[in-house]
């Protein structure tokens, strides 16, 4: 036990200071409690690694727009690389921000991975081959992915239940792509919404009662 | 394979503003401690824990996003006894994690129960501590307790899972017309501590000095120590800060004013201000202005204006039905501008009463609280008082004041620390 002559207090455990005041305490005998640990500074040694990483992108993406510049009458390849670092980094920081939870991070991505392709393809002179190939194929991925983890995991049912659900529904979207042309290939499209209609049907046959008890939980008001 | 299905509760009204204001700079966590005159034995403590969590299922849950609101699911997480690695009330609800929003953790003599404000308030807290005490102490001197009575909380799980709020919620027009108009308060500024840690100081003083002061100045021992808290405060403002008043938060146990078991939230808030600019700074005139205060706002029918105008809120059709994400955003400015009008607060949990054969192995109980600003938790075990100041901010002029009004008099105070090291201290 220390004492503080200024403030006449007792102070436990092992301070040169006092806690109030921060002037010098002085030794009054009894024991020494400690109700606290000491906690050092959490060093944050990701964000070094993740601030690299962005270092390198903008440095990549400085210099491919600059030598673009330098060299003309080469086209704007340039707007390739830095849309490729930006669409990159997006897809990355969900990952990174959703990492503790799996389904819900691939549930992101899909949607991601599919505007983002939507967009690609919009900009370089629409030729149909997000529609086409890109959106059935990362909801098809992402389905069996669903199902692999599910096993592979151990996840719980109701976790990856919800999360195939929104993205068998989101497989199904193609159809509407299908009926009104906007499809040049249509076998993708079409695979990938019968397996979602398969998969939703096995879910509402095999699980339908926990299916409609989440679903009534999450959708409660 | 046929599995249950788990069981899923509603926030209640309080706990509904927790989960979108929550974060790093404020975690909305709040700790309990009970320190023994020995050193905790961890695996006994794990046994008490999983006996104590069978009596409070309630505890037993995660907290989950829905479409439109949060809600409470349960789980079979097992809680784990760990001996303390984080700092005092570090986050607990990560929306990305599913994990128990509490956790129970020990160092030396002293049994930590950190509980995400969403789940429970104080009281309920305390029944769940005073329950695993009470299991630890069971199974540690099993031969000398063997005749111990049962502890006094006897609610059934019904009653703990109750949410009151809904039970005394009237749907009424009418205004809460004493309502204090809103003004922003003065707000303690300077540094804050490093890695959005709290700086924890407590002070131990004997009850029956504390309780014979404020009889001498006629007033509870919660208005002496709130207008000592502002009276500390206010030793740092300047002549333009005194143009705002000094208003301290206090929550009130809703469960004194309408009869409730409830192991989760039922609180309600009251506002205390003093205006240092027009009033005087002296002590009478805060403690007379305070007990007027308190006199006024705590009736039943002010807090019930107050529990309705809440809950009016939360049984809006048109809130109830937007999304959770713009509810989460909307919640949170209402919060931030909520807290302009506030420039600390004091909570007082009052007396901790454990069976009198378990007192000589219990030294004190404490609780405190996670903060963006400055707060005071006390509570009370025989005749120890533990007033324990949380802030955020690296100074430590307002507990000083604080303290040496109370040493200066006559009451004798210990004070107990958490260790803020010097390399935490330079952030702004």
């Amino acid at each position: 036990m220390k004492r503080c002559d200024h403030c006449h207090v007792d102070v436990a455990g092992d301070r040169k200071f006092c806690p109030l005041c921060q002037n010098q305490l002085t030794e009054s005998g009894g024991e020494t409690r400690e109700a606290f640990p000491y906690i050092p500074t959490i060093y944050r040694q990701y964000n070094l690694f993740f601030r690299i990483l962005i270092m390198i992108s903008i440095v990549a993406g400085v210099t491919c727009v600059t030598i673009n510049l330098l060299v003309p009458n080469s086209g704007w390849w340039s707007a390739f690389v830095v849309g490729g670092i930006v669409c990159l980094w997006l897809s990355l920081a969900i990952g990174v921000r959703k990492r503790k939870n799996i389904p819900k991070n691939m549930m992101y991505q899909v949607v991601v991975l599919s505007l983002l392709g939507v967009a690609w393809d919009l900009l370089t002179g629409w030729r149909g081959w997000s529609l086409d190939y890109l959106v059935p194929i990362v909801c098809m991925c992402a389905m069996l992915t669903f199902t692999i983890l599910y096993r592979v995991l151990h996840l719980k049912r109701s976790d990856v239940m919800i999360y195939l659900v929104i993205d068998a529904v989101f497989g199904i979207l193609p159809v509407v792509f299908f009926f009104t042309g906007l499809l040049h290939v249509p076998y993708p499209s079409l695979i990938c919404a019968a397996s979602s209609v398969i998969s939703l049907s096995a879910l509402l046959l095999f699980e339908g009662d926990s299916l409609a008890a989440e679903l009534k939980r999450r959708l409660h008001i | 394979m046929t599995k249950k299905p788990s069981s899923w509760s509603r926030l209640d009204n309080a706990a509904k503003i927790f989960p979108s204001t929550s974060g790093k700079r404020d975690s909305k966590v709040f700790r309990f401690s009970c320190e023994l005159f020995e050193a905790v034995d961890p695996p006994l403590l794990q046994h008490a824990l999983t006996s104590t969590l069978q009596l409070f299922p309630g505890f037993q849950c995660i907290l989950r996003r829905g479409l439109f609101w949060y809600y409470l699911e349960s789980s079979a997480i097992e809680a784990q006894v760990k001996q303390e690695w984080e700092p005092p009330c570090s986050p607990i609800y990560d929306k990305n994690v599913k994990g128990l929003l509490f956790e129970v953790t020990y160092y030396k003599n002293r049994i930590n129960l950190e509980i995400y404000h969403a789940l429970t308030d104080g009281t309920g807290a305390l029944q769940f501590l005073r329950m695993l005490v009470y299991q630890y102490l069971l199974l540690r001197h099993a031969d000398e307790l063997h005749a111990c009575p049962l502890l006094d909380y006897d609610a059934s799980l019904g009653q703990k899972m109750d949410d009151s709020f809904r039970k005394y919620y009237q749907a009424t027009r009418q205004k809460d017309h004493n309502r204090l108009k809103p003004a922003p308060a003065y707000r303690i500024r300077g540094p804050r501590v490093a890695e959005h840690r709290i700086q924890v100081i407590e002070g131990v003083a004997p009850v029956s000095a504390i309780l014979k002061k404020s009889k001498e100045f006629g007033v509870t021992v919660t208005v002496l120590l709130s207008s000592l808290l502002m009276s500390a405060i206010s030793g740092d403002m300047t002549v333009r800060d005194k143009r705002r008043p000094v208003v301290l938060s206090i929550p009130v146990n809703l469960r004194n004013y309408f009869h409730s078991e409830t192991a989760r939230n039922f609180f309600g808030l009251i506002r205390v201000p003093y205006n240092f600019g027009v009033n005087p700074a002296s002590l009478k005139d805060i403690l007379q202005s305070n007990a007027r205060t308190f006199k006024e706002e705590l009736t039943t029918e002010r807090l019930g204006a107050r529990l309705n105008m809440l809950s009016s809120i939360e049984h809006n059709a048109f809130a109830r039905v937007t999304p959770l994400i713009i509810k989460d955003v909307c919640l949170r400015i209402a919060y931030d501008l909520s807290a302009r009008e506030e420039t600390a607060a004091l909570s007082n949990i009052g007396r901790v009463s454990m069976p009198k054969e378990l007192t000589p192995y219990i030294r004190l109980f404490d609780v405190f609280v996670s903060t963006d600003k400055v707060q005071i938790c006390m509570c009370s075990f025989e005749d120890r008082m533990t007033i324990s100041f949380t802030s955020a901010f690296l100074h430590t002029d307002i507990q000083r004041r604080f303290f040496r009004s109370l040493t200066g008099m006559g009451i004798p105070v210990e004070i107990v620390s958490n260790q803020i090291n010097e390399s935490l201290e330079a952030t702004v």
